[in-house]
């Protein structure tokens, strides 16, 4: 009972060490934490599931319950919610976000940060282990296999958890080159 | 004094969520959603054409479905209500309702939740997060859960699936990939079974308590992430109506998730206390009282490989699983007894599956399954046990 005693206000000082500042979703750089916790924590029970499956309300409330089951921080669900959030439009399907304008033109790589892709994928030693390495994707695959990828992740695996990007022709066309190099 | 380390841990949780001090989801800009459905359901074919049941009447060949909603409502950004509910359909055609959980989880900050109400007890890994059927790669369960579901002559050793009472749980952040994750829970605990030698343990929740004595528990589990997880869990609690029957039971679990492969897997440890006493000397006298220990032990190994490994996207869905679970339970250190039902037993199972992904969450299983009671006289024993399952398992 002393040692328990004694050891209280240790683990407690412990514990408040490890206390977080809170972060604000619209923080870009969620989005790519948000990727990478989703690759590393889904796959440990289940296949992930892509965001088009819930509205970005219904994730709002389906999230604190795999906080809870996943014993993810208050932190990475917030990252995870970011993540899911920036994969889908107003409609969901993302069915008109090829055709979308006026967004300032982006490169490559900044979109490969923006959508988080190494959350699931490496890239040049740096990323995930959910999905394939990207390096030689391009010659190992051709580029009309990236291109439908990403158009429609699921064409060549139903089960796919790749999520379906609000791209505009231009943002895929940038990936793509950016893959190429 | 069993309880001092419990209460400890959880002084030692409030303490730490009092200290820290952040609130992550303040001022989130996330469109804010109140209501959720999900859940998951399936329906089985079940072929079996070689079991009996103990009058040896044929069972027949089988299909159940389930549905299974969990609803899902966010009071707050600091209070999150869930509970979920089975609906099935019995033998007699009813349906039959049962209420998994039902609780609320307080996000007290950053790395503390505290849960009340009904939840799945955080003991090993399949009874909390890998029995639905769309997550369990199987179309069964393990030996040692093999009651929960009603899987034939191998009767589950361990029911620790569900209670109520509170569970705080925490997560400990070390460097990049390391977790610690840790539940600590009191909940009403064990009942006992009427019948001789004290009854048996009752583990299914029932309103109120048989007696004044909480159970308790915990699970303490490390992970580096993305791959690996093994935790520790424990469990305790009075089963009898005066208390003095103790029944505890501890779990290993561990998880490895490649790519393209997992392996997982759990060992079981439980020891029930009976009571009973000697046959009397002289006729009208009590003979001598006893305590003695029934144990129950059990494990199991499952591996799966995706298909997509080989690079042909026609294999792409394809996954293969294969799961060996072995049981064994004896009384005072001896399997020859007199217990019936699924005491001195020792059993084998073994389950070779294909699983095609039609979704992520949606997956059509075709599964084979033979369970083998090894010691003859036990119930069930040299009954053969094979069966062939198809089912179709989805989440939402």
């Amino acid at each position: 009972m002393k040692l328990v005693k004694l050891l209280l206000p240790l683990i407690t000082l412990t514990l408040s060490a490890l206390s977080v500042q809170a972060q604000h979703l619209s923080d870009t750089s969620l989005v790519a934490k948000g990727a990478k916790v989703y690759g590393e924590n889904c796959a440990r029970c289940h296949n992930a599931r892509p965001a088009e499956e819930y509205s970005k309300k219904e994730w709002s409330v389906v999230i604190p319950h795999m906080r809870a089951k996943a014993h993810m921080t208050g932190k990475e669900a917030l990252a995870v919610e970011a993540f899911l959030a920036s994969t889908l439009t107003a409609d969901v399907r993302n069915i008109s976000s090829h055709e979308s304008a006026g967004v300032p033109k982006r490169t490559g790589a900044e979109l490969v940060t923006q959508f988080g892709c190494q959350g699931c994928h490496q890239l040049k030693g740096e990323g995930g282990t959910l999905g394939p390495v990207l390096d030689d994707v391009i010659s190992d695959k051709g580029e009309a296999f990236v291109l439908q990828k990403i158009i429609d992740p699921k064409f060549n695996n139903a089960a796919s958890a790749m999520p379906k990007y609000p791209m505009s022709k231009e943002d895929i066309a940038a990936i793509i080159e950016f893959l190429k190099q | 004094m069993k309880q001092v380390p419990l209460y400890s841990a959880v002084a030692a949780a409030l303490l730490m969520s009092t200290m820290t001090t952040a609130n992550a989801q303040e001022n989130s800009t996330l469109d804010i959603g109140r209501l959720a459905l999900a859940g998951y359901g399936d329906v089985t074919y079940i072929a079996q054409s070689n079991m009996k049941d103990e009058d040896g009447n044929a069972i027949q060949n089988n299909v159940v479905a389930r549905f299974i909603p969990i609803f899902l409502f966010q009071l707050s950004e600091k209070i999150h209500i869930e509970a979920e509910i089975e609906f099935s359909t019995n033998s007699e055609g009813e349906t039959e309702t049962e209420l998994e959980y039902a609780n609320m989880h307080y996000f007290f900050n950053d790395n503390t939740i505290i849960t009340a109400g009904k939840f799945l007890l955080p003991f090993g890994q399949f009874g909390a997060n890998l029995h639905p059927s769309w997550i369990n790669k199987a179309a069964s369960n393990p030996g040692l859960y093999g009651g929960h579901g009603g899987n034939g002559s191998l009767g589950g050793i361990t029911s620790i699936m569900g209670d109520t009472g509170i569970n705080i749980a925490n997560t400990w952040t070390l460097g990049d990939a390391g977790r610690i994750f840790t539940d600590f829970y009191t909940v009403s605990g064990p009942r006992q079974e009427a019948g001789d030698h004290g009854g048996g343990v009752d583990m299914e929740v029932k309103k109120g308590d048989n007696n004044d004595s909480m159970a308790f528990g915990g699970r303490v589990a490390y992970a580096f992430l993305p791959e690996w997880e093994i935790g520790l869990s424990y469990y305790s609690g009075d089963y009898s109506d005066d208390g003095d029957l103790n029944y505890s039971a501890y779990n290993i679990d561990f998880n490895w998730i490649g790519s393209y492969a997992s392996v997982r897997g759990e060992i079981f440890g439980s020891t029930a206390e009976t009571e009973g006493e000697t046959e009397a000397e002289v006729e009208g006298e009590h003979g001598e009282e006893w305590v003695k220990d029934f144990d129950k032990n059990g494990w199991y190994i499952q591996g799966t490989w995706q298909a997509r490994q080989l690079g042909k996207a026609w294999l792409n869905p394809i996954e293969l699983v294969v799961r060996y679970s072995d049981i064994e339970s004896d009384f005072d250190g001896s399997i020859g007894h007199d217990f019936e039902e699924d005491a001195g037993k020792m059993g084998s199972r073994i389950y070779y599956g294909i699983n095609y992904w039609l979704e992520p969450s949606a997956v059509l299983k075709l599964g084979a399954e033979s369970t083998s009671i090894d010691n003859e006289g036990a119930g069930h024993g040299g009954i053969i046990d094979d069966r062939v399952f198809l089912q179709l398992a989805f989440g939402f």
